[in-house]
């Protein structure tokens, strides 16, 4: 009894904390929606709640040995049983409180940021949904069950992105983050499909366990695995569907904050770890996936060498960390990408929120703007945009240091070193852009004149709204300092994971921190000497290079080659035929009907001319015919 | 009976269809009304035959009353002419087609083409 009634607890306690934000969305859009203050307060208290059930079931839980699951029947359709329900495991609880983290640090910093905001109680709503989605996608038991809450954390993100409708811009961003992670979904829908016929059900440890390799060939096991990886690169914004991740800082920027940290494009990453002995089964997808993630990274930090837009720079940064982080995955640590995940979650949130601060005080993205205008001296949000920058880059004390160390010690367990050069290489990028922004912004060409001293803005309304804003900022600002040194814990807690799979650890290498923190240590150096140093001339290396720097800053003529592919091959080509065939085929016949009846009308009314001798010789033949048919 | 029955069916079909011929084609109400009364005579005709072939009277009953609609429809069909020639002035049934509105030749090409 003892055992069924904790079961119980943990059933009802992951139950409240995931619901409650839908609970609260449902209650902003049907009653609070013009009391935003009432809204806010709804949707805080149930982020509480959701933050509190996550922290509940990880300390309860911290010594799991075997996955919890709950299910109930959700629906019978002839032999497929699609069951709903909760899967409790490591990766699972890890994720859970990250997201729960992060989504009440940044719906508490949105008191402050989104203030006065027109939509503000349709935010909070919008904020709720996406956390519910995003919570309920994590503790899914079967893959259906994460597809529909995959597709609604794409749909939130939409809303969120698009969230200041009247911005022409917005809604395009909005449209196209979509549209482009549509596409990577309809291969996972394909390929979710696939496992389906072959194995009969889509629970998520059925999938894991080594008896798929005996229920699906492996050519099928392969190409199931490359379709969900397609979901992946949609979601995570990987190589050929990245674009559309820097245009979605259209949003508000805690919506960026949490979006490139736990929730839309960790998403992606999150279903690799779900899904990671699958994927290893199939040495294929892997090293596909250790392509896409190197190329996405390497060229994700290209362009974050050349933008001149904060939260562009971050984006950018987002994917090149999202593509570590599969590498890492790939190269079969799944500790390596779900702690990456975990601190990057910690260090991203902190720089999109810190980000917010400056472009809600300046109000431009624009960093020599917002140099100019003095972000030097709002000292804590610089502060916390050092420290999150600072791990970015990987410098040693930050947890992102150690997190990427174990990403490249699996890396340089590989048999190909190309892989570890890459990554090696992506460090010293990684440091070399996330440093740009910071020494571009404490070291103005010219600093404005003195009068406005005092960082925090003026008046005590403002100075409130402030102080909302850099809580949050301090909290993970901690947490960023603080996560490195709980590798061994957490390493301790997810090794409960997938205990079967045989994941030879990488090779210790002795050298590899101190090159990884000698690359990160060179990128920073590299950036003070062309930003930071007195009387640099505050342009990059790459810029001395027009052609390469306009090449980096168009994102590789990415969007034009995509806007070049739709115009040419979908509009003249496929949808032309289509719209021929419509015009000519479907029109054409359904005019061609009308035109014949209403001929066939106008030669009738010929006969019926009026004429009375027609009329009779009419008569006299139907009575001819008439006869003929019935007496022959 | 000394003529074949055939025979009389051949006459009387070639005389209804001289006469309903004579009723569609002439353009004068008069002989419209004259190859109705034709018609009416064919068809007495087969009554004729009939009533002789199976040796009974209600065939020729039936012309009789035929002969007596011929009267009576001949006299309001020339009363009917008579009023139509007072109206327009010619016997000629194509002037009363007055239900029709005849569709010219390009009024029809544009019917097609819409």
């Amino acid at each position: 009894m003892a055992s069924c009634w904790i079961e119980n607890s943990t059933l009802l306690t992951a139950i409240v904390g995931t619901w409650a934000p839908f609970v609260t969305f449902v209650l902003i859009m049907l009653f609070t929606r013009h009391r935003p203050k009432t809204s806010a307060g709804l949707s805080l208290a149930s982020a509480t709640v959701s933050l509190a059930s996550a922290l509940v079931l990880l300390g309860g839980h911290w010594n799991l040995q075997r996955p919890l699951e709950y299910t109930g029947r959700w629906l019978v359709s002839g032999d497929i049983y699609i069951p709903f329900g909760y899967l409790l495991d490591p990766v699972s609880l890890l994720m859970l409180t990250v997201v729960a983290i992060i989504g009440f640090l940044v719906q508490f910093y949105s008191l402050g940021y989104m203030a006065g905001d027109p939509g503000f109680s349709r935010y909070f709503a919008l904020m709720s949904l996406f956390l519910w989605s995003m919570m309920c996608l994590t503790i899914s038991p079967t893959l259906f069950q994460l597809y529909i809450f995959w597709e609604l954390v794409g749909l939130s993100s939409y809303f969120l992105i698009g969230f200041w409708y009247e911005k022409f811009s917005a809604g395009q961003a909005g449209k196209k983050a979509f549209v482009m992670t549509r596409l990577g979904d309809v291969a996972m829908f394909l390929g979710v499909l696939l496992i389906l016929l072959h194995l009969g059900n889509l629970n998520i440890l059925e999938i894991d366990s080594p008896k798929i390799v005996g229920l699906m060939p492996p050519e099928m096991l392969t190409l199931a695995a490359l379709l969900i990886f397609g979901g992946i690169i949609g979601k995570s914004a990987q190589f050929p569907l990245l674009t559309w991740l820097p245009d979605a800082m259209q949003g508000p920027s805690p919506v960026s904050a949490l979006l490139h940290s736990s929730t839309m494009v960790a998403a992606g990453v999150y279903l690799f770890e779900r899904l990671f002995p699958f994927f290893l089964f199939s040495s294929t997808a892997t090293t596909v996936g250790l392509a896409i993630g190197t190329i996405s990274m390497l060229l994700a930090s290209t362009m974050a060498m050349v933008s001149r837009d904060i939260k562009q720079i971050w984006a950018y940064s987002t994917i090149s960390q999202l593509g570590f982080m599969l590498m890492g995955l790939d190269a079969g640590g799944l500790f390596a990408g779900a702690f990456h995940l975990t601190t990057h979650a910690a260090f991203k949130a902190l720089l999109f929120l810190c980000a917010g601060v400056f472009i809600h005080q300046y109000g431009t993205n624009d960093i020599y703007d917002l140099a100019a205008k003095g972000t030097r001296r709002m000292r804590v949000p610089m502060l916390c945009t050092i420290i999150g920058a600072g791990a970015l880059a990987g410098l040693p004390p930050l947890s992102g240091f150690f997190s990427k160390e174990v990403i490249l010690a699996k890396l340089a367990g590989l048999p190909n070193p190309i892989w570890l050069v890459a990554a090696l290489l992506g460090v010293f990028l990684t440091a070399y852009y996330a440093f740009r922004p910071i020494f571009i912004m404490l070291f103005p060409p010219s600093l404005p004149a003195a009068n406005a001293s005092n960082a925090a803005p003026e008046g005590t309304r403002h100075r409130l709204l402030y102080r909302i804003m850099v809580g949050p900022l301090v909290i993970l600002a901690g947490a960023t300092v603080a996560l490195g040194f709980l590798q061994t814990p957490l390493r301790n807690f997810l090794a409960g994971q997938y205990t079967g799979l045989t994941t030879a650890g990488g090779a210790h290498l002795g050298w590899l921190p101190y090159v990884t923190s000698l690359l990160a240590t060179g990128g920073v150096a590299l950036t003070w000497w062309e930003f930071g140093r007195p009387g640099a001339r505050q342009t990059g290396f790459v810029d001395g290079i027009p052609v390469i720097a306009r090449f980096f800053a168009e994102r590789w003529y990415l969007d034009r080659l995509y806007r070049a592919i739709l115009d040419h091959a979908v509009d003249r080509g496929i949808s032309a035929v289509l719209a021929q065939n419509d015009t000519r085929v479907i029109d054409g016949s359904i005019d061609g009907i009308s035109r014949g009846t209403v001929l066939a009308g106008r030669l009738a009314a010929l006969i019926n001319a009026g004429m009375i001798q027609y009329r009779l010789l009419m008569i006299f033949a139907a009575t001819v015919l008439l006869s003929l048919y019935f007496f022959f | 009976m000394i003529v074949p029955f055939g025979h009389v069916i051949v006459l009387a079909g070639a005389l209804f269809l001289l006469g309903i011929t004579c009723a569609v084609c002439r353009r004068n109400l008069i002989m419209v009304v004259l190859g109705v009364e034709i018609m009416l005579n064919a068809a007495s005709i087969i009554f004729l035959a009939g009533a002789l072939r199976w040796f009974s009277m209600e065939g020729q009953v039936f012309v009789v009353m035929v002969l007596a609609i011929a009267a009576t429809e001949v006299a309001i069909g020339l009363a009917l002419i008579v009023y139509a020639y007072r109206r327009t002035g010619s016997v000629d049934p194509i002037n009363f087609n007055c239900l029709n509105e005849q569709p010219t030749g390009s009024q029809l090409a544009g019917f097609i083409r819409e």
